[in-house]
């Protein structure tokens, strides 16, 4: 079984490949140069490991949530691999990986995984950790929101949110945890079945009216 | 023979083609967003971008079963992508995508400038046409005149100092409460009017053969403002009428200072009735050849980003898989 992870849903940009269990695992860049770095990550890895893109059985990509244009890059590239190789797709979430990837440092108990969601918000969930089990939806929020949530309720952080807004969570033990690792990823998605597209986990309806612009039309 | 896939998402359409290496176009498929966009007044980058990300795989998917090809084994020789300008958030789209195909296929591939391909439409329908060409390229993002001795050579005359031809369609269309797109909606109530009952001052041109159309689109608020009496198909008429003039004006200027056989129309204002006939009857006064595209040929299509690949991969070659998306590609920057 020969299966290659992509994960894009914060500045940072990784890979990992497994091939008959044995995963390696790569960050390619930490500043948002997904549409640079991914493809050309993906081709060295795959070369380095002496697989063939055609040999790929499944990718396994982070739908987010997260940075949409990252998610856009990771998902494209992954539905690109996907038609040209006929391997499966498995979805995940950036949330669940990140749940998964505390799980397998040893955290116990709950988490909240908090993924920077820009504009002063987090994309957050709570998850039981033994074994990972999501106890709330996904949600976007702000952190001053969440706070007396964690305050009645605590539980362990990680996420480039929980670094980011360390402050407003003041008191709850912060994992030295910001990008889901695409390791956990394939680590998630082993007991899953392919799905039949891809779609990134927005969480919030596109805010039309302060993105809206005419002037770069190109039709 | 050499045949490639060509990518664009560029703005609101998604779309993917094969073109063979005697532009022979094996299939051609476009998906846009547009009615997403309309209740906006204009194209919302954001939605344009989900729009994409959700589209680009079927609409690849049935190019290639359009031209009889498998998707593990496409039999082409090589993959052309938009890689600007455009929207940045639509463009890595169809560049991630374009990549991955590129990696997985072990092909070449290359980003292509969006106006390149559009200078590049006209060859596809007309692959005997005669060089020099001189091309009007007008849209909602670029309104631009184009001389090329030959493929791939070109050198830009003028081009808009302030809104494109396309923009100001959608500006007049919205003042007269008309919806979006303006561009059809305007040609088609101008059919009905008269210009001559709303004359419009004729002095907004920019200077050399530059474009300008914001001073008209003034003077089509200052001409109709509190103005109750005045048709709407006759204001419609009017600006439509002095829009073309003025195309046509600087259209006539650059081919009295170069030696151009064949003049063409390209991008989605080519779709215009009266620049239609105009740039026809232009031609034919002139003694050169008129090429006026197919209304599919005038919407954004990968056909013609396949056709300027094609080019492109022959000369000069494949681009890295690190290209970045170029939001602001200048088509003088394209060697
Ligand atoms: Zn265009």
């Amino acid at each position: 079984m020969i299966a290659l992870a992509i994960e894009t849903a914060t500045p940072a940009c990784a890979v990992a490949l497994e091939v008959d269990g044995a995963v390696a695992e790569e960050v390619l860049d930490l500043e948002r140069r997904h549409t640079e770095v991914l493809a050309a990550g993906v081709a060295r890895l795959l070369a380095a490991t002496g697989v063939v893109p055609a040999d790929l059985d499944r990718v396994v990509v982070d739908r987010g949530p997260g940075l949409y244009t990252g998610l856009r890059v990771g998902i494209a590239t992954a539905l690109g691999l996907a038609l040209a190789t006929g391997a499966g797709l498995l979805p995940v979430t950036s949330l669940e990986v990140l749940a998964t990837a505390a799980a397998r440092a040893g955290a116990t108990g709950e988490l909240v995984a908090l993924v920077d969601g820009r504009r002063g918000e987090v994309f957050a969930q709570r998850f039981s950790l033994e074994p990972v089990t999501a106890l709330d939806r996904a949600r976007v929020l702000r952190p001053e929101a969440l706070a007396p949530e964690l305050a009645a309720r605590p539980a362990l952080l990680c996420g480039d949110g929980a670094r980011r807004y360390r402050d407003a969570f003041a008191g709850a033990e912060v994992l030295d945890l910001a990008v889901p690792p695409p390791s956990a990823a394939l680590e998630l998605a082993r007991g899953r079945e392919p799905a039949e597209t891809v779609v990134p986990l927005y969480l919030r309806e596109a805010d039309a009216v302060a993105n809206f612009t005419t002037r770069t039309r190109a039709t | 023979m050499e045949s490639v896939l060509g990518i664009e998402t560029s703005c609101d359409e998604t779309a993917a083609a094969v073109v063979r290496a005697d532009l022979v176009t094996l299939s051609s498929v476009v998906e846009s967003s547009i009615d997403q966009h309309r209740d906006f007044g204009g194209v919302v980058p954001e939605l344009a971008g989900r729009a994409h990300v959700a589209t680009i795989r079927p609409v690849v998917e049935r190019a290639l079963a359009d031209a009889g090809l498998d998707p593990q084994r496409p039999g082409i020789t090589g993959i052309a992508v938009t890689a600007g300008p455009g929207l940045v958030g639509s463009l890595l789209v169809g560049l991630s995508f374009a990549k991955a195909l590129a990696l997985a296929w072990d092909l070449p591939y290359v980003g292509v400038n969006h106006l390149e391909g559009h200078l590049f439409a006209p060859l596809l329908e007309s692959p005997g046409l005669e060089w020099p060409l001189m091309t009007l390229l007008v849209s909602g993002g670029h309104s631009m005149i184009v001389y090329q001795r030959g493929p791939g050579e070109h050198e830009v005359l003028g081009e808009t100092v302030d809104d494109a031809a396309g923009e100001a369609y959608d500006k007049v269309a919205r003042w007269l409460g008309l919806g979006y797109p303006g561009g059809p909606v305007i040609d088609r109530l101008a059919l009905e009017g008269s210009a001559a009952r709303l004359p419009l001052p004729r002095g907004m041109l920019g200077s050399g053969l530059d474009l300008s159309f914001s001073g008209l689109k003034t003077a089509v608020v200052r001409a109709t403002e509190g103005r109750d009496d005045l048709a709407l198909a006759d204001v419609a008429a009017s600006f439509q009428a002095t829009l073309a003039e003025q195309l046509l004006r600087k259209l006539r200027a650059a081919l009295s200072h170069h030696d151009a056989r064949s003049v063409a129309l390209a991008g989605g204002v080519a779709a215009n009735s009266a620049l239609r006939e105009g740039v026809a009857a232009l031609a034919a006064e002139l003694g050169v050849a008129a090429h006026l595209p197919a209304l599919a040929m005038c919407t954004d299509n990968a056909a013609m980003i396949a056709a300027a690949g094609l080019h492109r991969l022959a000369h000069g070659g494949a681009s890295p898989l690190t290209l970045s998306a170029r939001p602001n590609w200048d088509l003088r920057e394209v060697a």
